[in-house]
């Protein structure tokens, strides 16, 4: 049985223009001690996802369907009581937002000790010693403890946040953007944090990010989510040797790759749909360079492919050719986005 | 550095106002119709008498020698002698003084730490029924007129089950030893009572809502999400986190408060027949008592503008981040 | 999906300026049909307004009139009764015929002091946004003053200066309060005066007053309503509150001078609740009707704290 199983979880914001289905039917597991990277632009819903697996969601936004499994438990059929005592035991995040994530007013080891009495039932006196070895552990001073957060400079926010989510030995960790708002060279040091708590702790970890390359650094598995649904999905060395569904062609062409030296990086063209009215069809088939007819109509199922993961594409059968002229295919989108206004977002333009 | 030099702008503008305010009670007092003295002149005093009463008052000299003397006179902390009674404003003063300090000060901090609660609960429930009937429940008070309700109180509590003195400050005929053996005497607090119900009612209406408006604001802030996801207890979230975040602006509040409600003490001291600044000025005002009205207005000012000052400074203070520059 | 809209895109929605002047107003209109609050201060509005203008019609008696009993006695401290709704006061006036006709004082001193300090602020704020420099610091300065001098005590020695009638009121109120509205409407002036189509206009010549008049109010206009709307209550509160220390105008029926009246009768001994407790609520209720209804408009230009 995975750790985390979470089965067509759907997340809806209410807002002034109709109400915006962030997340659409995702389906996803992580393994006891296993890592998922979850990848997609900003707006894929991927934050969203995260804050809906520990129940903590803005108020206009509402769980509306599917299961989230944690060691058997459906943590959505649980009352707010009950999901008290799964946050921070089993599920921690270190949230996109670490920057402001401490309380202004407090000393942040005061925030720190206040969560180790309150949730874990420690003395004064041994939470006290519990947050000075969590600082060491995530290379901070113990006298920082005695800090208010402003005394903080942004990589040492982030890892008393880091900190603050191990307090209580959770069997999961999901860390939001846990480098993005940081300049390389603090970048480079927390992912190293992070890779070795992973060495040292047993924890399991779910690492959201719109930066493939940190993925393919810390994670085992990799899902690719697109409009609020995953669109690919399995480990990571799989899905980026031989990736399935365009989307992710795309993705690596747009990033600094590692093992592929490309000489230049090639965006996607157009921009998500909007999800108060998600397509008919395959979401990404506007942008898609490779789109077919069918693909207009139906949205295809995430289904496993020959390659031995999960993809969400009709034409998953020819992956390998069209991932061979993905490059190619990618730059031509961008020439002709750059010469004219002929592409269309609709169904008009590509066919 | 720049702390200082912003600490001595604000006094130099506090001065200023101050500088303005009594000149305009000045021009004022001197220009309104009729001879100052009128209300104080026997019809049967002779022209040599009424020169002579000029004289004593110091009306005889030009206008601008009046002001100067007036000012120099303000800037000694010199009021003149009240019109009727001869005795010196700054005793009529003095006397009055600590009553409304007294009404002023217990109402405000009872309304300030209702209001606190108040609005800390409607910001926790927002969205439920105690939102949608607290807030037109608060308004009311905010629009129901203080001497209106200061008559209703009388009318119920005084008059009817007369479990409350109507007016005054102490009983008639009582003397205490000191003025803080007057102050902590039963027999004060039941003077004080009504009033300082009926004033704290309409003042805790302002740092209610600005209280709940802070808090709706921290509670949409980052860390109070992580406090969320933490699984703290909904009590810790929003009285250790969200409520200390929200107040401060609500004690910033509190000393403008000080100002502005000594402004409106005037309604409320003449409802009770309470012995205070503003009931001195209103009495002085209709007397055409200048010289009373004059000082017991420039200590209302006074207090005022000091109070804005100290508001200023106040927030300097309670933000642990004031020196540092935040995003 | 989630960021609030600031006032400003809000506001440079409607660039073009009669669009504007016609948006402003379609504004309230929206608003009161949207909120709740805000509709029911209109409806409250709009029986005060019917009530002053029709109260020599439906007033039983004139308002300073004595009313007599059949035996020739003066109906004095009458019940409330058929003959007299709300009863009468110690001289034997009708009490209900006065607080109909105390809806003109309220409404008159209301609508007339929020038009003074509405147009004197937003005149104060434009100019002191738009031309900046030494006019700007100038007129805040003068701001400060204003904030520094306690409302009710000022007013009530102006009164007495200027002589007891409600025009006194009024412009004792216009001349106090136009601080607030004036900050507000100037802080938005400085960001309008920066935008693009000020820019352009000014370009193309417009004269200072025809870019401040056409292209710049317009677009304060709401923010105008709103502090209106909020000074409408004040202003009312603030004539009771002279009415009632016995600076109002002496030949003025208003819910002030009712009060005052019935206070300084003894009505409260007598527990003459029919006469005290009548001009309270009706003073109240308007007051209110001016905060539901700025809320209204607070909600259209700053639609976060909407969002529940």
């Amino acid at each position: 049985m995975p750790l985390l199983d979470v089965e067509g979880l759907s997340v809806e914001y209410r807002t002034t223009q109709g109400s915006v289905q962030a997340v659409r039917g995702v389906s996803l597991s992580v393994e006891a001690g296993g890592s998922l990277g979850l990848v997609g632009e900003s707006g894929c819903g991927k934050s969203t996802l995260a804050r809906a697996l520990i129940r903590v969601l803005p108020r206009n936004a509402r769980i509306t369907g599917g299961a989230v499994r944690l060691e058997g438990t459906d943590l959505l059929s649980l009352t707010e009581e009950e999901m008290n005592q799964y946050r921070w035991r089993k599920i921690a995040v270190v949230p996109q937002a670490a920057m402001d994530s401490l309380d202004p007013v407090h000393r942040v080891g005061n925030q720190m000790v206040e969560t180790l009495r309150l949730r874990g039932g420690l003395t004064a006196v041994a939470a006290r010693a519990r947050a000075e070895r969590l600082f060491q552990l995530v290379g901070l001073e113990s006298r920082r403890l005695e800090h208010y957060p402003h005394e903080f400079s942004g990589g040492m926010k982030q890892r008393a946040v880091i900190a603050m989510a191990l307090a209580l030995d959770p069997s999961l960790l999901i860390a939001d953007e846990p480098v993005t708002a940081l300049d390389v060279i603090v970048q480079r040091q927390v992912l190293a944090t992070l890779r070795q708590l992973r060495a040292e702790l047993t924890l399991s970890l779910i690492l959201i990010t719109h930066d493939i390359s940190v993925v393919a650094h810390l994670c085992q598995d990799v899902a690719v989510m697109y409009a609020g649904r995953v669109v690919e999905r399995g480990t990571v060395r799989r899905v980026f040797a031989a990736p399935q569904h365009p989307y992710t062609m795309g993705l690596r062409n747009a990033f600094p790759s590692l093992r592929l030296h490309q000489m230049r990086l090639v965006p996607i063209e157009g921009y998500p749909p909007d999800l108060v009215a998600p397509p008919r069809g395959c979401a990404f088939a506007p942008r898609c360079p490779f789109v077919i007819a069918k693909c207009w109509d139906e949205d295809p199922p995430l289904v496993a492919t020959e390659s031995g993961h999960m993809a969400a594409c009709h034409r998953a059968n020819e992956a390998a050719v069209l991932s061979a002229g993905a490059p190619e295919a990618f730059a031509r989108l961008e020439r002709l986005a750059e010469e004219g206004p002929i592409r269309a977002t609709g169904s008009g333009g590509l066919r | 550095m720049t702390r200082l030099l912003f600490i001595a702008s604000r006094l130099g503008q506090t001065l200023l106002v101050l500088w303005v305010v009594a000149t305009l009670l000045f021009l004022i007092f001197r220009l309104m119709p009729g001879n100052p003295l009128v209300a104080y002149i026997d019809p049967n005093f002779t022209q040599e008498m009424q020169q002579a009463l000029l004289r004593q008052f110091g009306l005889d000299k030009p206008l601008y020698v009046q002001y100067f003397v007036y000012l120099g006179n303000l800037a000694r902390g010199e009021f003149g002698r009240s019109f009727f009674t001869r005795e010196p404003v700054s005793k009529a003063i003095w006397d009055v003084l600590p009553n409304t300090i007294m009404l002023t000060l217990s109402a405000l901090v009872l309304a300030y730490l209702v209001g606190i609660v108040q609005g800390a609960l409607l910001a926790a429930r927002r969205g439920t029924r105690v939102e949608a009937l607290g807030i037109p429940m608060v308004l009311a008070t905010r629009a129901a007129p203080e001497f209106w309700v200061g008559m209703l109180a009388l009318a119920l509590f005084s008059f009817h089950f007369n479990w409350f003195p109507s007016s005054g400050a102490t009983s008639p005929g009582s003397v205490y030893p000191s003025m803080w053996a007057k102050f902590f005497s039963l027999d004060f607090l039941r003077h004080l009572t009504l009033p300082a119900l009926t004033l704290a009612l309409y003042l805790q209406g302002l740092p209610t809502l600005l209280m709940r408006n802070t808090m709706l604001e921290v509670m949409d802030e980052d860390f109070v999400t992580f406090c969320r996801m933490r699984g703290l207890p909904e009590r810790t979230i929003i009285l250790r986190h969200a409520a200390r975040n929200a107040l401060l602006p609500v004690v910033t509040a509190f000393a403008l408060g000080v100002g502005y409600s000594i402004g409106g003490d005037v309604i409320i001291e003449t409802v009770f027949s309470w012995p205070g600044l503003g009931r001195l000025l209103v009495r002085a005002v209709s007397a055409k008592d200048y010289p009373v009205a004059q000082g017991a207005f420039v200590i209302l000012a006074a207090i005022m503008v000091f109070m804005n000052l100290a508001a200023d400074l106040l927030y300097g203070l309670l933000d642990p981040r004031v020196s540092h520059e935040r995003k | 999906m989630n960021e609030s809209r600031p006032l400003s895109t809000v506001l440079v929605q409607y660039p073009r300026a009669t669009a504007a002047w016609r948006a402003a107003l379609a504004a309230t209109w929206s608003i009161a049909r949207r909120d709740r609050f805000a509709l029911t201060g209109l409806i409250i509005y709009a029986v005060f307004l019917v009530v002053a203008l029709a109260a020599p019609l439906v007033a039983p008696y004139p308002p300073q009139e004595l009313t007599y009993l059949s035996n020739g006695d003066v109906d004095a401290n009458a019940p409330m009764s058929r003959t007299h709704l709300l009863g009468t006061t110690n001289l034997g006036r009708d009490i209900f015929s006065q607080l109909l006709y105390g809806a003109r004082a309220a409404l008159m001193v209301g609508i007339t002091a929020a038009l003074g300090v509405v147009i004197l602020g937003t005149l104060v704020g434009l100019v002191s946004g738009y031309y900046g420099g030494w006019v700007d610091t100038a007129i805040m300065r003068l701001a400060d003053v204003a904030f520094g001098i306690p409302f009710l005590p000022m007013a009530i020695v102006l009164v007495a200066f200027l002589g007891p009638s409600i025009w006194n009121v009024v412009l004792v109120m216009t001349l106090l309060l136009w601080r607030d509205t004036g900050r507000v409407i100037r802080s938005q002036v400085l960001t309008l005066r920066e935008r693009a189509y000020v820019e352009a206009a000014r370009l193309l010549g417009a004269s200072h007053f025809r870019i401040m008049f056409v292209h710049i109010a317009p677009n304060v206009l709401p923010l105008s309503f709103l502090y209106g709307s909020l000074a409408i209550g004040w202003a009312i509160l603030t004539e009771a509150s002279i009415s009632f220390l016995g600076f109002g105008d002496p030949n003025v029926i208003s819910w002030g001078s009712m009060l005052q009246d019935a206070y300084n009768s003894q009505a409260l001994a007598r527990q003459a609740f029919n006469w005290f407790v009548p001009p309270g609520i009706t003073i109240m209720l308007t007051v209110m009707a001016g905060f539901f209804i700025s809320r209204g408009y607070e909600e259209l230009l700053f639609p976060r704290m909407r969002r529940r």
